[in-house]
């Protein structure tokens, strides 16, 4: 279905022409949440709309807003691949917009006690809408280039936020973040130019057939189409946070102003686990078959290496940045799977993931309001009694990164565990596969339970004394979040079905 | 009709409107519990429709179709017995509940997870493809992490063990949110083994349905056998039913779950989660014994595995006795007995997979589960009543209750005969035929266990019974008489109690004339069992004489010890002898597996997270990335930029190299200076370069 109205690319690139006014206005606090929120509500309702019009079963296009002879076209794309993502960001862009007015009125007001004059609201609400506008561009691209443009508009912002508003070294971190993302966004887009210039389009999904450009690196010579394929998955490596080149995420997530983390977290890296299936796997299929039983041997480390990193810390942010490097290995697990299952699954974690970790991070932000600005878990214990709402919202979350019903997430546990289990057994390694999941998602199950005792159970530790519960502005934003996550595990087939046909047509 | 629907929905459905109805106090309960009302009346309809019908009633809609999961239930002889037991018995606790839980401040939240909790294990029951019932499988385990939790403020008298006991250096006492932790943590860890042997299946078969799963039986067992890799899947596929019955290596969760509120305590041991693993076998024996039939390559395989669970049913029969032979606390033995008692189902099991007459094994353990059922729902409600009564979970400070609580004492002494297997009471007739498919299997270990257990059973059952109602009074008691504390429990507490012990004594007297036929109907259509089987009630007499000598045994030694003033100093010169002091520690810090676990996994894995983050993420990552290479690129971007002032026409200066890293150097040195918006500037003119760049060339 090709729309005759840009109708994605409008609800993507409005909101960011109109926040660029935002630093010139003089409106209030509120107002600037409440056209925030709205803003971000429009590709959100688009994308939804469009979902529920298209059933999904098949591709919804753009028409093509910029064609180029060398470049290729400029459009975008929604299909069952595309949407689980677009419907996550625009549900926890525009959730946190609203969750930011009361959180950053709290930061505002302790960056001024610190001595800082912080940037105004105008400015945050303004990078905010930029990062997560373009972040829905990103997963709605259809060329190389597009994708690429819109990843860097993403980056671009969310180094501000970090850099203006963050906590610790802020400056020093955001730079920090700024250059390794640059560091996998150069080596993606070296891969991706040579690429596109010698098969002399950057189209991985072709807008006029609708269809994926599967197999468009074969078309490279021999001798550079390998080092292409690698170029491009270091770059996603990166962006992603595998076991390795990790080492960046714990610093900015954790140190980002929380709503900001709450989008960095589950939101950005996710993107580059579902570059792996919609770019990486697409063009070159045959070298990431070849490659998959490695990348599987990576996602194991990353998960099991992840979660003992996160059973180390202490400050609940970093605990939570170690848990989503954990969480990318259960992402990338599935893709490399290299089945119908496994993929779906991945893309589906994403959502829950989503869900799990805005959650997460968004518990983490009302802690710190709440208890001013506490973040060490070993000062925490015995917030439930006081704070039953934030420990059932937290309690969801859990539940959506361990795969718990009734949450989505038990849905992408099955497929991503279905998915590597059938590659297992091809492999003729199905025992030793299961033992490394043993101790992946015991690890994972362990932290996540763990640490919702030390913060939420157990005898009332000193900060609990004072503790309870906050305001709406902080938690509706969080129990709309929870309850889609909790509506998705009942209709689990509206994305799944659609899903698991693209995937299988792409893997034949 | 879709009975088999609401049986399962019902209970969600009350979950949910307990949470609605939050503050509607009583309300709020009496609607939950005829939730679970609704849901066994439905069972009964089930039932009643499942044994009128020739064939299993299939009804399924399609959900998720690309993989072909469907909503759907598959309702047998197994099942429909199996929802009758968990949905009546869940009845009977949830009225006890009604009392015992009055006054609790979370009640909304008991109320919630106890359907919820219902509701998860008739659909795990019900489910007629795999995916469903795991769903069900993880609901359970949820609500048991929650209601093991319960009271997660973690107050002392909420504890299971003695508060400061430590063995080997590690706590041995367990606050309601640890409790709650380490059963979703053990259990969780058997569930990936079963989510990955359907993972397994569905690459064979591309299907999740159950019965498609027996009938396609040759096309996934039959690789597998090939490949030598059956008998380690079907070790794997089964791990989550060896976690969630709590057996050896995994019983530890179950110990301590005792922190829940007792009704949580018996909904667990008695209807749900315990229940589900030994029903796993129970449905999917039948199909790995339909697999050694039909490919000769898996015979071997398959015997090895049902030897395997008939070792590991018979161990921790004999394991977890043994720990209750010297426990205190009247939840605990109860708890030990539990896991005691899964172990025989599991060995019944493993037997029924050696013998020539399968079914006669399969019944004695789904039996066992029901006479256990039964007759633990009971105990565990009355040793509720009792630890209400002396505000006490020690038996040491219990003691000549009988008088005040007549029928309590009524109840729990009919139900631990049946425990203990006292002709004619139920468990007598299940765990008998138990004892006799183990001898007839020829795994002679495991029927040894089964034969000892039965008189360790008899006497930590009689020591309790006495310990609790017939010992002299404990100061704690005498204190509680004479300040008129000591009462009979309510009768929404007693009648159920009261009731279960009754079903227990009254079954089992006709079971001789009506036994055969309950059997014969709870066998008559099961999946997986092709062959006609008509059960008889029979007594081998030389195995009756060796079981029964072992059960009055054990009831004459406790008796001897407890009962008499000579055996209570016997028994004190046991606990001050050296010997009999390493003995008692040794079965009370439970073999110190308890304690193993946590020096060897749970100390192993905590080193090896902070050592690995000290030493290697902090210091050789962190460094590597972070100091080492801006010092490099620092270094480089110094010496190039001398050169560059020295020689500025070098050809070889313009290598590409040496500008990526004096770029990359420059930034780096901006880290001190702070220098954002020029490095923005900059940022962004490269971007349109490089934009301009591409349209030129293009």
């Amino acid at each position: 279905m090709i729309l005759e109205t840009p109708y994605m690319f409008l609800s993507v690139v409005v909101p960011m022409v109109i926040s660029l006014i935002f630093p010139f206005l003089d409106l209030g606090k509120k107002a600037f949440a409440t056209i925030s929120t709205v803003l971000l509500l429009i590709p959100l309702a688009v994308v939804s709309w469009l979902s529920y019009v298209s059933g999904l079963s098949e591709p919804v296009l753009d028409p093509v807003f910029f064609a180029h002879p060398t470049l290729g076209n400029f459009t975008m794309l929604l299909d069952s691949i595309s949407a689980p993502l677009a419907i996550s960001i625009g549900l926890v862009t525009s959730m946190i917009s609203w969750y930011s007015l009361k959180y950053m009125d709290h930061r505002f007001e302790e960056m001024e006690e610190e001595g800082h004059k912080p940037a105004s609201w105008g400015v945050y609400y303004m990078l905010y809408i930029l990062f997560s506008a373009a972040m829905m561009g990103t997963v709605l691209s259809t060329n190389l280039i597009e994708f690429y443009i819109f990843l860097e508009i993403s980056l671009l912002p969310s180094f501000l936020l970090i850099a203006f508003y963050g906590y610790g070294k802020r400056e020093r971190i955001a730079l920090l973040y700024l250059i390794w993302t640059h560091v996998g966004a150069l080596a993606f887009l070296v891969g991706t130019l040579i690429l596109g210039l010698n098969v002399g389009t950057f189209d991985y999904f072709n807008p006029i057939k609708a269809v994926a450009n599967l197999g468009l690196g074969n078309a490279l010579p021999e001798a550079i189409r390998f080092p292409v394929f690698i170029a491009i998955l270091i770059g996603l490596f990166v962006k992603m946070a595998v076991f390795g080149v990790h080492i960046w995420l714990p610093y900015a997530h954790a140190e980002a102003p929380t709503p900001v983390s709450a989008l960095l977290s589950p939101n950005l890296i996710g993107i580059a686990a579902y570059a792996m299936i919609r770019i990486a796997y697409v063009l070159f299929p045959a070298d990431f078959q070849a490659l998959a039983p490695y990348m599987l041997g990576l996602a194991l480390l990353t998960i099991i290496y992840g979660g003992l990193m996160a059973l180390a810390q202490d400050d609940f942010k970093r605990f939570l940045a170690y848990s989503s490097v954990s969480q990318m290995g259960y992402l990338l697990m599935g893709i490399a799977s290299v089945t119908a299952l496994g993929m779906a699954g991945a893309i589906l974690h994403y959502a829950a993931h989503a869900v799990g970790k805005a959650l997460l991070f968004a518990t983490a932000g009302v802690l710190i309001t709440q208890l001013h600005g506490l973040r060490s878990l070993s000062k925490m214990g015995g917030l439930a009694p006081k704070m039953p709402l934030t420990a059932s919202l937290a309690l969801i979350g859990f539940m959506h990164i361990t795969g718990v019903p009734p949450s989505l997430g038990l849905w992408s546990e099955v497929l991503i565990l279905a998915g590597v289990a059938n590659f297992a057994v091809k492999m003729n390694q199905f025992v030793l596969v299961t033992l490394f999941l043993l101790i992946g998602i015991g690890l994972s199950t362990a932290y996540s339970f763990i640490t919702m005792r030390r913060i939420f159970f157990g005898k009332p530790s000193e900060a609990a004394e004072h503790a309870q519960e906050a305001g709406g502005n902080l938690l509706i934003p969080m129990i709309v979040i929870a309850a889609v996550g909790l509506i998705l595990f009942l209709v689990p087939q509206l994305l799944v079905d659609p899903m698991v046909k693209a995937l299988a047509g792409l893997l034949g | 009709m879709e009975y088999a629907f609401l049986t399962w929905q019902i209970p969600y459905i009350g979950a949910i409107l307990a949470l609605l109805l939050n503050r509607a106090g009583k309300v709020r309960d009496v609607i939950a519990v005829l939730a679970i009302f609704g849901a066994a009346v439905a069972s009964t309809l089930t039932l009643q429709e499942a044994l009128a019908s020739e064939e299993a009633i299939h009804i399924s809609y399609p959900w998720i179709k690309s993989l072909g999961v469907t909503f759907g239930v598959y309702v047998d002889s197994l099942a429909a017995v199996m929802a009758l037991i968990v949905a009546w018995l869940s009845f009977l606790i949830a009225v006890y509940s009604l009392k015992y839980m009055e006054g609790d401040p979370g009640l909304t939240r008991y109320w919630f997870f106890f359907d919820f909790f219902v509701g998860s294990m008739l659909l795990l029951v019900l489910a007629d493809n795999l995916i469903l019932m795991f769903l069900g499988w993880e609901g359970t385990g949820l609500a048991s992490y929650a209601l093991i939790g319960h009271w997660y403020t973690d107050e002392d008298e909420k504890c299971v063990g003695d508060i400061g006991r430590k063995a080997l250096g590690v706590p041995m006492w367990f606050p309601p949110s640890h409790s709650g932790l380490r059963a979703i943590v053990f259990t969780r860890l058997g569930d990936v083994g079963f989510i990955a042997g359907i993972g397994a299946i569905y690459y064979f078969t591309h299907t999740f349905s159950i019965p498609e799963i027996a009938h396609m039986v040759g096309e996934w067992a039959g690789p597998l056998a090939h490949a030598g890799l059956l008998f380690p899947f079907l070790l794997i596929f089964s791990l989550g039913a060896f976690a969630k019955s709590a057996q050896f290596p995994f019983h530890e969760w179950l110990v301590t779950a005792m922190t829940g509120p007792t009704s949580v305590s018996a909904l667990i041991h008695a209807a749900t989660m315990v229940k589900a693993g030994v029903y796993f076998l129970l449905r999917f024996s039948p199909i790995f014994v339909l697999a050694a039939h039909e490919i000769p390559a898996a015979e071997p395989q398959v015997h090895a595995f049902f030897t395997a669970v008939a070792l590991i049913g018979g161990f921790t029969a004999f394991f977890m006795a043994t720990q209750a032979l010297v426990s205190r606390e009247l939840k605990l033995i109860l708890a030990f007995s539990t896991a005691s008692q899964l172990g025989y189902m599991f060995l019944a099991l493993g037997a029924a997979g050696l013998i020539a007459e399968f079914p006669m094994g399969f019944l004695a353990g789904f039996s066992h589960l029901m006479s256990h059922a039964i007759f633990k729902a009971s105990l565990f409600l009355v040793a509720g009543a009792v630890i209400h009564v002396v505000h006490s979970r020690f038996i040491d400070d219990m003691g000549g209750l009988w008088k005040a609580m007549k029928w309590s004492f009524l109840a729990m002494s009919l139900a631990a005969l049946s425990l203990m297997g006292v002709p004619p009471f139920m468990g007598f007739w299940t765990k008998d035929t138990i004892i006799e498919v183990a001898k007839e299997s020829g795994v002679f270990l495991a029927y040894l266990f089964g034969v000892v257990t039965a008189g360790l059973t008899a006497f930590y059952s009689t020591r309790m019974v006495i310990r609790t109602f017939l010992y002299e009074m404990s100061e704690n008691v005498r204190h509680a008489e004479e300040h008129h504390h000591l009462h009979e429990a309510h009768p929404l507490m007693l009648i159920p109690y009261l009731a279960l012990a009754l079903v227990s004594f009254i079954v089992g007297l006709s079971w001789p004339v009506y036994g055969p036929e309950i059997l014969g109907a709870m066998v008559s259509n099961v999946l997986g069992i092709h062959e006609e089987f008509h059960p008889h009630v029979h007594l081998d007499i030389g195995l009756l004489a060796t079981s029964l000598t072992m059960v009055f045994g054990g009831m004459l030694v406790a008796i001897g010890l407890y009962m008499t003033s000579s055996g209570r100093v016997t028994v004190r010169s046991l606990r001050e002898n050296p010997a009999g002091k390493v003995i008692h520690d040794f079965l009370y810090d439970r073999w110190y597996i308890n304690s193993i676990y946590y020096i060897v996994i749970v100390g192993g894995f905590a080193w090896l997270s902070r050592t690995i983050f000290k030493y290697f993420d902090s210091l050789i990552v962190d460094g590597f990335y972070h100091r080492f290479i801006p010092w490099l690129t620092d270094r480089l971007s110094v010496l190039g930029f001398k050169y560059f002032e020295t020689e500025v026409v070098d050809e070889t200066y313009h290598d590409r190299i040496v500008r990526m890293f004096k770029a990359f150097g420059s930034y780096v040195r901006r880290l001190q200076t702070g220098l954002v918006n020029q490095y923005l500037v900059a940022f962004f003119i490269g971007l349109l370069v490089v934009l301009f760049l591409l349209l030129w060339v293009g």
